[in-house]
């Protein structure tokens, strides 16, 4: 196996014999295993790492069914002194089993369509939103991620009529490829890397001055894997709703006030791994103001939407609508009739399990526009 | 199990396990076999630590089932006794005297799908729930409706209800509120043997025994709690909290026992001998202080709470106590699940345990000082550190612990250590009027002194298991039964 570093032994160590953070993972309450908490995959890591032990296939299993999520480190009171990071030990361990050759099928399927294909379900991309962009130079560079473009087209179609509405000259990239963000998760980092490279590319030859992003994995990707890889981009990287919000409080952009109970599922790579959940609310509150309700759990606390639940078990995607179910009951328990999410993945997982209104920040405020 | 996984009956049986609980729900994969030998006894963990480049191996499971219910654990032990399996219940695996370790194989028997919340009523005050429901998850749904159980330990975030009743658990608000056991209405059991009985509805009857007693704090070596109505209470107005420094334990004790026999009715006293307040508050709290660190607690009604506070602070007053305040209280009571999180709770490749045992006020300080000096002059290589954390109207817990910083390497000998400083420190709080536990139960650790702390009356247990379990299919090896 490969040399471990010495934060991921650290992590090891300490989570190893430690259950204090196992009732935030939505994993282990999905399928009931001690396996898939974060105690039970340190245990079997350490074997790995630390014990002589060779992976075998269930241990693999395990480590892909984390959904990188980081309640764990929300919840660890331990984190801030230790600085233990569960997804990073996954994320390596996940890198060390590509390397050995050791990934699952439905993981290597997944790895060849991101190569082969730019997206992770083997689509041509002639089915893509963007398979017919005309590139031109613009301000603004639209980047929608994998959601958004092959499954949820209604996402990008209300940010562009805000952006014409608004009158701001923007350009997407054609047939937008894959930021590598996802293979980068399963492990495939050279890979991820490539595809980095090829986005960082693009974008510079884009030469916009603004780069609006609605996919919190893409989003996370240029923020941070990038600058970490060498990949230097010059301009500002802003999450939608922070484009939205900045174009709020300008002045530009102004939103009819909602009567409708008005509630927020927070998005873990776009709140956990950067900060950002108060954007979000400022665009919902500035048309529902006293209607905009929390549910039980949010900010860094949030319930994961499943952002990168592509691997559970070998099922792509289909796990993804339990951890929407959650946060469905908790929406319906505090009487809200719109949920606003912040990517595709947690629109569509929320939406198959509430009869709710269910729609992207960008949808909110495309139908609120004044 | 007198095969192995080679053999077709494995499969045979494992189809009949399949088909109880669903394909989904029985494992027999490695990664969890693993991750199920291993709970949070340290014998468990300095074990899995220990197995780089040695010949050593864990008992394992031989099936991981996850019932949805009664109906489908009384299936599963109907099956286990049909070939004498043994069986091992699992909750959220954090006890830490090895009691959900299946030490003989078989059957382990998750319970944490049968997590459901049945029923909250709030006439009635109580709750409903299936005992495989992380505790802390009940609890947030029980504080949507400004209510709680007021059973709060440390591993409320790990442990299930089910945990809690099965060692006879605690909490720091026991003190007001008592232990599981005081909390419980009524039980769902399903008996070794596969029958699935009711306790009465209520538990204060002139009925004869309370059954619901016979099951608590047996650790599932009786029959499997499926189901528990537990009383719960409204949250309360006002919680406040003041921190003293006493000179020296002694001290500390007595004022403890002065709240306990005027009456004032805390929720929470916890007195830390001179050398935990150096040790562990310094670490977590911050504070340097020489002497016994007390903190008190109360809940209720703001203007009851203010005159309660009023005539606990007049008693340390009298006792010369260093006030340190109602912020370092409230300090206190923010950080209190802390001490268990790592880096700050003990860890491999420390040694360490937890002797919590109870006794009499009159005998307390002697138990105390009883196993303080075993260890300190037999071991010493080892720490012994103690507080004083639930509090009842005849005496209080103490949760003392031994460290030992770096113990033998070869496994077999760190064991030897290991339950010598046990056999030693517990032989030393009985003698002295104390017993072998107070809320983490008896398990794997305990289990051979069992006999001794009972005397002759253990007998009675062990009919009452003869009974109930006759193929003595359920969590062998532990509560002093052997196999």
């Amino acid at each position: 196996m490969t040399k471990i570093t010495q934060n991921n032994i650290d992590t090891l160590k300490a989570c190893r014999y430690c259950p204090m953070c196992r009732q935030s993972c939505p994993s282990e309450f999905i399928s009931y295993r001690e396996s898939d908490a974060p105690r039970g995959r340190a245990i079997l890591l350490h074997s790995v790492y630390l014990g002589g032990k060779e992976f075998d296939s269930s241990a693999i299993q395990a480590i892909y069914n984390c959904f990188l999520c980081g309640a764990c480190k929300s919840w660890c009171s331990g984190q801030e002194l230790g600085g233990y990071d569960i997804p990073e030990l996954i994320k390596f361990a996940r890198r060390d089993i590509v390397s050995h050759g050791l990934a699952p099928q439905s993981v290597q399927e997944i790895r060849n369509s991101l190569v082969e294909n730019d997206n992770t379900r083997n689509l041509d991309s002639k089915l893509s939103c963007t398979a017919l962009v005309v590139e031109k130079t613009a301000d603004v560079l639209y980047i929608l991620g994998e959601g958004v473009n092959y499954t949820n087209p209604e996402i990008a179609e209300a940010f562009i009529r805000i952006l014409g509405h608004q009158q701001i000259q923007y350009t997407l990239l054609k047939d937008e490829p894959t930021s590598g963000k996802e293979l980068d998760l399963l492990g495939y980092r050279k890979e991820a890397q490539e595809k980095a490279k090829n986005m960082a590319g693009r974008i510079k030859a884009a030469g916009c001055k603004t780069i609006v992003v609605s996919d919190p994995l893409v989003y996370d990707a240029l923020k941070n894997d990038y600058p970490a890889w060498g990949l230097k981009l010059e301009s500002e990287i802003l999450h939608v709703s922070e484009y939205l919000l900045s174009l709020i409080r300008s002045g530009k952009l102004k939103l009819k006030p909602t009567q409708m109970k008005v509630t927020l599922a927070d998005s873990e790579f776009l709140g956990r791994n950067n900060g950002i959940y108060e954007a979000p609310r400022e665009v919902v509150r500035a048309s529902a103001g006293e209607n905009f309700a929390e549910m039980q759990w949010h900010h860094e606390y949030l319930q994961s939407a499943g952002e990168a639940a592509f691997t559970f078990d070998g099922s792509a995607f289909k796990r993804g609508e339990e951890l929407g179910r959650k946060i469905s009951i908790k929406a319906e328990d505090i009487n809200a009739e719109v949920i606003v999410a912040l990517s595709a993945t947690a629109k569509n997982n929320i939406a198959a399990t509430t009869g709710l209104r269910v729609m992207d920040i960008v949808e909110f405020a495309a139908n609120l526009m004044v | 199990m007198k095969f192995t996984q080679n053999s077709y009956m494995f499969d045979m049986v494992l189809f009949e396990l399949q088909d109880i609980a669903g394909k989904e729900h029985v494992s027999t994969r490695a990664s969890d076999k693993e991750v199920y030998s291993i709970d949070y006894f340290w014998i468990s963990e300095m074990w899995h630590d220990r197995q780089a480049g040695r010949d050593i191996t864990r008992p394992m499971a031989d099936f991981i089932v996850h019932p949805a219910n009664a109906e489908e654990v009384s299936k599963v032990l109907k099956v286990a006794n049909n070939y004498k399996i043994p069986v091992t219940t699992w909750g959220g695996g954090s006890g830490s005297q090895g009691g959900a370790l299946p030490v003989f194989g078989g059957i382990i028997l998750d319970t944490k799908r049968m997590d459901k919340i049945y029923k909250i009523d709030e006439k009635s005050m109580t709750v409903e729930v299936g005992t495989g429901i992380i505790h802390q998850t009940l609890e947030w749904e029980l504080e949507q409706k400004g209510l709680s159980t007021m059973h709060d330990p440390a591993s409320a975030r790990c442990a299930t209800v089910g945990g809690f009743i099965a060692h006879r658990g605690t909490g720091v608000l026991s003190t007001k509120y008592g232990k599981i056991e005081d909390m419980i209405v009524n039980m769902e059991v399903v008996l070794p043997t596969g029958e699935i009985i009711n306790t009465l509805p209520v538990p204060k009857t002139a009925c004869g025994p309370d059954l619901n007693q016979i099951f608590i704090g047996s650790e599932g070596t009786l029959g499997v709690v499926t189901k528990v109505t537990l009383t719960i209470h409204r949250l309360p107005e006002s919680r406040k909290f003041r921190a003293f420094i006493f000179k020296d334990l002694s001290t500390g004790l007595r004022v403890g026992q002065r709240l306990i026999s005027e009456n004032l009715q805390p929720s929470v006293i916890r007195l830390y001998s001179e050398n935990e307040t150096k040790e562990v508050i310094k670490k977590v709290l911050g504070i340097e202080k020489t002497g016994a660190y007390l903190v008190y607690g109360f809940d209720g009604k703001q203007e009851m709470v203010d005159l309660q506070m009023k005539y606990a602070k007049a008693i340390a007053d009298q006792e010369e106590g260093e006030d340190l305040g109602t912020e370092l209280g409230a300090e206190w009571w923010k950080n209190r699940y802390k001490f268990f999180f790592p880096p700050y709770m003990f860890h491999l490749p420390q040694c360490f345990g937890t002797l919590d045992t109870v006794a009499t006020f009159s005998d307390i300080e002697n138990v105390y000082n009883a196993m303080k000096e075993v260890v300190e002059t037999r071991y010493p290589m080892a720490r012994f550190i103690g507080h004083f954390s639930h509090w009842f109207p005849w005496g209080c817990m103490l949760y003392a612990r031994f460290i030992i910083e770096t113990p033998p390497e070869d496994p077999h000998e760190a064991i030897y250590l290991h339950n010598s400083i046990w056999n030693d420190a517990l032989r030393a709080a009985m003698k002295a009027g104390g017993v072998l536990n107070e809320h983490h139960g008896i398990g794997l650790k305990l289990s051979r002194l069992t006999p001794e702390l009972y005397g002759n009356s253990f007998q009675i247990i062990k009919n009452l298991k003869k009974s109930l379990d006759p193929n003595s299919i359920m969590n062998p090896g532990k509560l002093g039964f052997g196999v």
